[in-house]
């Protein structure tokens, strides 16, 4: 047996969840179903995670002109097929793209 | 973002998917795991988990269980998009993965677009991608984002109150703190 491979059945029924907010490792349950399994491996990332930890430290009224332009309300809105695909919201480090609501 | 889209959606036949870039976490970020993200909070809809469970039994049997590639990937979330009215895409700080995932990932959403005209894709990140973005697909609607003073103020107030040691404050030190903060973000 692979060393890589010992470690992992070493950690089973633990939760190795490393640091950064979109990769956990290791996630064994034991309702680990085949489900489970086949989402895990199509990727490990987990985006709905880090999104729960945006949400908690949001304030819901902040960027909301941005939001209230036409630009964004014709993307987001019309449905005639004309609409631009692509939305880029731009910015410095820091000015609350993460946190628009 | 995702969440005001998601409200609106309320039920119908729209799907909303989130994807976060972050620089801790190149690595792990690449094309296909960032693809994958997508597909995977596209499979709990219909039956795309079908095409999916067929590709993770075959792959197991080849070579014990390899990812999928980009292509394939792609593949797949076109036919998941299909049974769709609307799919909305956000990728939050995509200047924060590598330049070639980045390229790849553009790539991939512009092949994606092609077949269908129900997708949205917004993306966030510092200005300097604006060109890549350009080049996969050749316009982009451009929202610049700066913090508004009241945005600023009403954040600032938010944090104030959630203090987590309310003996060290007082009205002084509260107004100072206000003060300070506005005047050097607006020579920022």
């Amino acid at each position: 047996m692979p060393p890589g491979h010992q470690m992992a059945t070493g950690n089973v029924n633990s939760f190795n969840v490393s640091t950064n907010h979109n990769y956990i490792v290791n996630f064994v349950t034991e309702i680990d179903t085949e489900e489970h399994q086949i989402l895990q491996w199509l990727s490990p990332l987990e985006p709905q995670r880090r999104h729960q930890d945006v949400r908690t430290g949001r304030l819901d009224s902040i960027g909301n002109w941005a939001l209230e332009t036409d630009k964004f309300k014709e993307w987001s809105d019309r449905e005639d097929g004309c609409a631009e695909t692509l939305l880029f919201c731009c910015g410095s480090p820091g000015v609350g793209k993460t946190y628009l609501r | 973002m995702i969440d005001r889209l998601c409200d609106r959606a309320g039920g119908k036949d729209i799907a909303v998917v989130g994807l976060y870039c972050d620089f801790l976490a190149q690595q792990e970020q690449s094309t296909a795991n960032m693809l994958g993200a997508i597909l995977k909070q596209l499979a709990s809809r219909g039956s795309i988990l079908k095409d999916i469970q067929v590709a993770f039994q075959k792959a197991r049997k080849e070579y014990g269980g390899r990812g999928l590639q980009p292509s394939d990937l792609v593949e797949i979330i076109k036919k998941a998009i299909k049974s769709l009215s609307r799919v909305f895409i956000c990728i939050d700080a995509l200047d924060e993965c590598t330049p070639q995932h980045r390229q790849e990932l553009l790539q991939s959403l512009r092949e994606i677009v092609r077949v269908s005209r129900n997708i949205r894709i917004f993306l966030t990140g510092r200005p300097h991608i604006e060109n890549e973005i350009m080049k996969s697909f050749g316009k982009v609607v451009r929202i610049p984002l700066s913090p508004a003073r009241g945005d600023i103020e009403s954040y600032l107030k938010m944090r104030l109150s959630r203090d987590t040691d309310p003996y060290a404050m007082d009205d002084e030190l509260r107004a100072d703190i206000m003060r300070v903060i506005l005047e050097r973000t607006s020579e920022m």
